[in-house]
């Protein structure tokens, strides 16, 4: 089998996708190397997807556990390997939100969270740049409601053939022909220009 | 609105991309997975029973500062499944191994296994629901209550929790 390359979790690599089927079909079939290479495909996307619940470090590391070991059980009823990242990405926001539920501790629902995430540590000057992009990205993303933000990080972090059926699952509006854009990236979008446009209000 | 070209209903484009690749770009560098995590879950696969009742976390008082915890190098952690509790602390010993001291509750008497990734250790509990394993290798270690079979009509299951980092 071939390596596995780091986990690029990026936009749809047709090739990726036929290699998670064939990953999933040796699953079925009892081979525990295959179920490990999903894992280890997969588990990357499924973090973002915990994390941007709210869950601390310790709890989103438990929620996969629980969604990993149940997906044992619904293998066999995974026919379709496109319905395996769907399902995954659905049973983990499911689970981190019961997870959440049961925590006795209280997270800021108003997303103040997000603020705390650390930014890169600065390097070259092609970096600073980019920090400065991130900076703006982050301040954009900020001000988005505490859903827009979940909805966002999620749909992130899904692969490109995958996003229509995990925006419909997670209830994003659809249009007739391919996905759309959606309410919460429409206004990022326009966040993004505002603030590009050096107009602070 | 200035942004007008780019509406909620328009469909998505190279701009719209673009954006999802930067935010994906930004949390990956904000917040990675942990490094062993896939490692750890393939560890408690491997483990898994699928008649075992999975107990899960409620809590772990590392989350707390250091400053709340003290200065003693002991951790508490709960589990929580539909029949039991499971609570432990856990010690450093000086050799290296840890000290796990547990209670259950409802009390009874149970078969334990701490399964490590060499070895199974066997312990039981008290009729308090207490039980020990005075030295645990460190490193990933899985909890297994085993059922209780000698209660007709008590929970026919074992428990396990998820694997965790001793």
């Amino acid at each position: 089998m071939t390596e596995l390359s780091p986990v690029s979790v990026s936009s749809g690599q047709p090739d990726r996708t036929a290699r998670i089927a064939s990953m999933l079909t040796a699953a079925r079939e009892g081979s525990e190397d295959a179920l490990g290479d999903i894992v280890t495909e997969l588990t990357p996307m499924l973090w973002q997807v915990a994390r941007a619940t709210g869950l601390s470090t310790p709890e989103a590391e438990d929620v996969l556990q629980t969604v990993w070991t149940r997906l044992l059980s619904h293998l066999d009823a995974i026919r379709d390997a496109r319905a395996l990242i769907p399902w995954l990405v659905v049973t983990t926001r499911r689970e981190s939100w019961r997870q959440r539920a049961a925590g006795r501790r209280q997270l800021p629902a108003d997303g103040s969270w997000f603020a705390a995430l650390p930014d890169a540590s600065p390097g070259s000057e092609e970096e600073i740049i980019n920090a400065d992009q991130r900076r703006a990205l982050w301040a954009a993303f900020g001000q988005l409601s505490p859903r827009c933000q979940e909805l966002l990080r999620i749909v992130a972090f899904v692969p490109r053939p995958d996003y229509q059926a995990v925006a419909a699952e997670l209830g994003m509006p659809r249009g007739s022909v391919g996905p759309t854009r959606g309410r919460c990236l429409a206004k990022l979008r326009a966040l993004l220009a505002d603030s590009s446009d050096g107009s602070p209000r | 609105m200035k942004s007008s070209d780019a509406p909620a209903d328009g469909p998505l484009d190279g701009a719209d991309l673009a954006i999802l690749d930067d935010v994906r770009a930004a949390f990956s560098r904000a917040d990675p997975m942990p490094a062993g995590l896939p490692e750890r879950i393939k560890f408690a696969l491997l483990m898994h029973n699928l008649e075992d009742e999975v107990a899960r976390l409620i809590e772990d008082d590392s989350l707390q500062p250091a400053a709340v915890r003290g200065e003693e190098q002991s951790r508490t952690i709960t589990f929580d499944s539909a029949s039991l509790t499971i609570m432990i602390r856990i010690e450093s010993n000086a050799n290296g191994t840890v000290r796990v001291d547990g209670w259950l509750a409802p009390p009874e008497r149970r078969d334990i296994e701490m399964r490590t990734a060499s070895e199974t250790l066997q312990a039981a509990s008290d009729e308090q629901g207490r039980f020990a394993f005075a030295s645990v290798p460190s490193g990933a270690a899985q909890l297994v209550v085993r059922s209780a079979q000698h209660r007709p009509g008590g929970p026919g299951r074992s428990v396990v929790t998820p694997a965790l980092i001793l």
